[in-house]
């Protein structure tokens, strides 16, 4: 474990890389800050606050984004998720009520344990496997623009990946008219329908 | 010594630059905000056929400092049943992304001074108007946690109603903007309004200009928009129980925002900075253009009623999101066609 983070540690120094140790710094007190809000999530007794905590975690993300030069990411990270969909979320609890939930020691805390734990053994493996490796040479703009720039993303998804695109917002059209026909249409059985 | 100094301080000028712009916008917004309500009153009256306010200073000018005062030494009240932090949480929120959002809002070419090249801009972003959505995003939860804080029925009637009616009109706003990015090919604020040099935007994009505006009024919650907070159902919407200062704020923001919105639809559809009459003075021309729609906006408020709730709701989903979608069709169909 250790010699891999040691071989780590001499890959950085070894390469002229993009970041310097003041970015990497930053880098390292968001990604704990987002580690702390998706704490922040599971522990707290109100969901009102739990929401909060993962509007957190999501900025968070999106600021590692920004840290890695993917700046169209990072912006769509705060549009759909903290713009559009957490928004839903509190919507739906200040709807319904936020009441604190009671500390309770159940089965479902148990499931809870296992999936952190399964999680853990996610992140060993993946330290196991290998370090990430960072993008080496000069951060000029033009580099920057074959990266992270809403053309370099639509370009890559459009051409190498257009059928699973398509495939997947086929499928948010799927759940979004399954949506409006529940809430819609009633449901009746069909001997009730003949009966009368 | 002063050698070393003076080149550090010179290897770090961006940042000095950056930091020195931040704070000049910054204030430069908030001190707008009085002079706006102040314009705004002295309009509305001339509006309504009476005098607006004229008692404090010449033409009424001290009024929005005496206003200020006022709300600066009045009692902050916080009631019992309200949850502190989401309480003292909200307000700073919709002033805070108020001023983030305009930081990205270009009022002109990058100029020399000593050497340096410094833009009109607090920030020159390649995503520059997608940063500006996300921004205005994230300010909506200032309104729905003011809603929901206060423990009243009322501010979370107003919380709730301005959240879905934002969400519901910022896919207008973003549909109609993506036509204007399409036509210009890029998301940069500064490449799109100087690929307006010879023509403005709105004799391309009429339609698209009329749809972004009516957008962008209901997304600044102003009326005939301002459900929110409508007094004769909702008492005054989201900050009912909020005074003092914290109420001022939540008028900062929607001041602030009204400001962003205006300098974004000048950027989007009139041409920013260029002219087109041979005045060549960038910041004014762009300061007057937007002086322009701000006046618009007070008109509008001071002429229209306001629409119910659910018709504000099936105009947003069922007339203005097709429109906007199809003008967004067109344009790009037109972009392939004729790509120049």
């Amino acid at each position: 474990m250790f010699e891999i983070l040691e071989q780590a540690w001499a890959f950085n120094l070894d390469r002229e890389t993009v970041f310097g140790l003041v970015e990497q710094s930053f880098v390292f007190v968001v990604g704990m800050t987002a580690i702390l809000a998706s704490l922040g999530v599971i522990l707290c007794a109100s969901p009102i606050y739990s929401a909060l905590y993962l509007i957190g975690n999501m900025c968070c993300l999106a600021l590692l984004f920004l840290f890695y030069n993917a700046e169209f990411l990072a912006a769509v990270q705060v549009v759909v998720y903290a713009g559009a969909v957490m928004i839903l979320f509190l919507f739906i609890i200040a709807l319904l009520g936020a009441k604190k939930e009671e500390r309770d020691s159940s089965f479902e805390k148990l499931m809870g344990m296992g999936f952190v734990a399964l999680l853990f053994c996610e992140l060993l493996m993946a330290l196991g496997v290998g370090f990430t490796r960072p993008m080496e040479g000069q951060a000029t703009e033009d580099a920057i623009a074959t990266v992270g720039s809403a053309k370099a993303i639509g370009m890559e998804l459009f051409s190498h990946h257009l059928i699973p695109f398509e495939l997947a917002s086929f499928l948010l059209l799927v759940a979004a008219v399954g949506i409006i026909s529940l809430a819609k249409f009633s449901y009746r059985p069909i001997r009730k329908r003949t009966r009368v | 010594m002063i050698d070393s100094v003076l080149d550090f301080l010179s290897s770090y000028m961006f940042l000095i630059v950056g930091v020195v712009k931040a704070g000049v916008i910054a204030v430069a917004l908030l001190s707008m905000v009085p002079l706006l309500v102040w314009l705004e009153r002295r309009l509305m009256g001339r509006f309504q056929v009476r005098l607006g306010p004229n008692r404090v200073g010449p033409m009424g000018l001290g009024q929005p400092i005496a206003d200020s005062i006022k709300l600066l030494f009045k009692e902050s009240i916080v009631q019992n049943s309200a949850d502190k932090f989401l309480f003292f949480l909200a307000p700073s929120i919709v002033v805070f992304t108020a001023i983030v959002t305009f930081s990205v809002i270009p009022f002109g070419e990058a100029v020399e001074v000593g050497g340096q090249t410094i833009g009109l801009w607090g920030a020159d972003l390649n995503i520059g108007i997608l940063f500006i959505f996300a921004i205005s995003s994230m300010g909506i939860y200032g309104i729905v946690i003011a809603g929901f804080s206060s423990n009243n029925k009322y501010s979370l009637m107003g919380g709730l109603r301005s959240s879905a009616q934002m969400i519901s009109y910022e896919l207008t706003l973003g549909l109609t903007a993506l036509a204007v990015v399409v036509t210009a090919g890029s998301l940069n604020l500064v490449e799109i309004v100087n690929s307006q040099s010879t023509l403005p935007n709105f004799i391309y994009h009429p339609l698209t200009f009329l749809l972004f505006f009516i957008a962008g009024v209901a997304e600044t919650n102003r009326a005939p928009f301002d459900l929110p907070e409508a007094e004769q159902e909702l008492v005054a919407g989201f900050f009912t129980e909020y005074s003092g200062m914290k109420f001022a704020m939540f008028f900062m923001g929607e001041y602030i925002n009204m400001i962003t919105m205006s300098a974004l639809v000048t950027l989007l559809f009139l041409g920013g900075w260029h002219s087109y009459i041979g005045l060549d003075i960038p910041i004014l021309v762009f300061a007057a253009k937007v002086f322009l729609l701000l006046c618009v906006f007070i008109w509008l408020r001071s002429t229209f009623p306001r629409i119910r709730y659910d018709r504000l709701m099936t105009f947003g989903w069922k007339i203005l999101l097709p429109i906007a979608m199809l003008n967004m069709f067109f344009y790009s169909v037109v972009k392939v066609l004729w790509p120049a």
